[in-house]
């Protein structure tokens, strides 16, 4: 970090972060991240789902449409089909130096169907062999015999602020890492174990008494903290420890949404870091 | 129709009706099919269960 040069991090939040993948597939991402505080993993999650771009189509031509559906809902549908997308090939329209389209910020996919069939999201001919959807088995309408369907929709670059549809992510949250006690009044009546709807609690035979099974899945409801007589057992939370997880729609990979967010939080800092300077030579 | 997406969480779960409705009407048990297709969270679950194809 550019911004860090030559400055010393003081106080104890932030220097030593740590992140643990705990699980990873190709659309979701869970991990574990170590001393940071609320606010800087907030940011990251709240610029992941607003601020990191996606494709997703934006305006739509329709020459022909038979289907019973109307051409709103229609364009609405095909809206929320999201697009693979290559945030390197295509810029933000709001940055690009055409006046209305061109190839560097927009792609045209073209539908043109006849009835009778289901038309999928994979009838969408691309014009960018990069921005296909995602899935090609979404229905976006049904046909009956002699009915057409003809029309033009041109995707483009756009941000979560101005509309869901331009999400890379659907869930994107941490949550605290659990801390669960259990101190020596405890009588082993089994009701926490019995009561705990994640089954986070078990019951050692051997050693007679209740054991911490799966403490990542911890929702933190209280449910066996209210159930114990002997207020034996206790639920609280580890301090600057989270549980973050990201599930994209499959637009971009959890990777790219989580280092397009921290370059954007980095772009930020730097005009601060920037404007200060400016302001101390004035 | 069903919805393209989740209505609570936006996961695209219209990708995944066809097969569940195939493999429910085939016999099998709906809780198994979802899990199998990787619905997990309650609120994509419930799309796709509570799904009346009208026309």
């Amino acid at each position: 970090m550019m911004v860090l040069e030559g400055l010393e991090v003081k106080g104890e939040e932030g220097s030593n972060m740590e992140i643990d993948i705990k699980e990873k597939n190709d659309n979701e991402l869970t991990c574990i991240v170590e001393d940071v505080d609320v606010s800087f993993i907030n940011a990251i999650r709240r610029i992941c789902t607003v601020e990191v771009s996606t494709m997703a189509i934006d305006t739509v031509s329709i020459f022909k449409n038979d289907s019973t559906l109307f051409d709103e809902v229609l364009a609405h549908r095909l809206g929320l089909v999201p697009l693979k997308t290559d945030l390197e090939a295509f810029v933000l329209p709001s940055e690009c130096d055409c006046e209305d389209e061109c190839p560097s910020c927009s792609v045209s996919l073209v539908l043109k169907e006849k009835g009778p069939r289901v038309v999928y999201s994979g009838d969408l001919v691309s014009a960018h062999e990069a921005v296909t959807p995602v899935y090609d088995s979404i229905p976006l309408l049904k046909l009956k015999e002699g009915e057409e369907v003809e029309l033009e929709a041109i995707a483009k670059l756009g941000t979560g602020l101005e509309h869901a549809k331009w999400q890379p992510t659907t869930a994107c949250a941490y949550k605290y890492y659990p801390l669960i006690t259990i101190d020596d009044s405890c009588e082993e009546c089994m009701k926490c174990v019995n009561e705990c709807p994640r089954n986070v609690l078990e019951y050692d035979e051997s050693e007679n008494k209740i054991i911490i099974a799966d403490i990542e899945n911890c929702s933190a409801c209280k449910t066996c903290m209210n159930n114990c007589e002997q207020s034996a057992i206790n639920v609280d939370a580890v301090e600057n420890k989270f549980i973050f997880k990201i599930e994209t729609d499959g637009s971009l990979s959890p990777e790219e949404v989580l280092k397009n967010a921290c370059d954007i939080l980095n772009n930020k800092s730097e005009k601060i870091v920037a404007f200060c300077k400016e302001g101390a030579k004035k | 129709m069903i919805p393209v997406r989740c209505i609570s969480c936006g996961k695209v779960i219209s990708a995944f009706f066809d097969e569940y409705k195939k493999r429910v009407e085939d016999g099998e048990n709906p809780k198994e099919v979802l899990d199998d297709l990787g619905i997990n969270k309650y609120c994509c679950r419930r799309m796709l269960i509570t799904h009346v194809e009208a026309w």
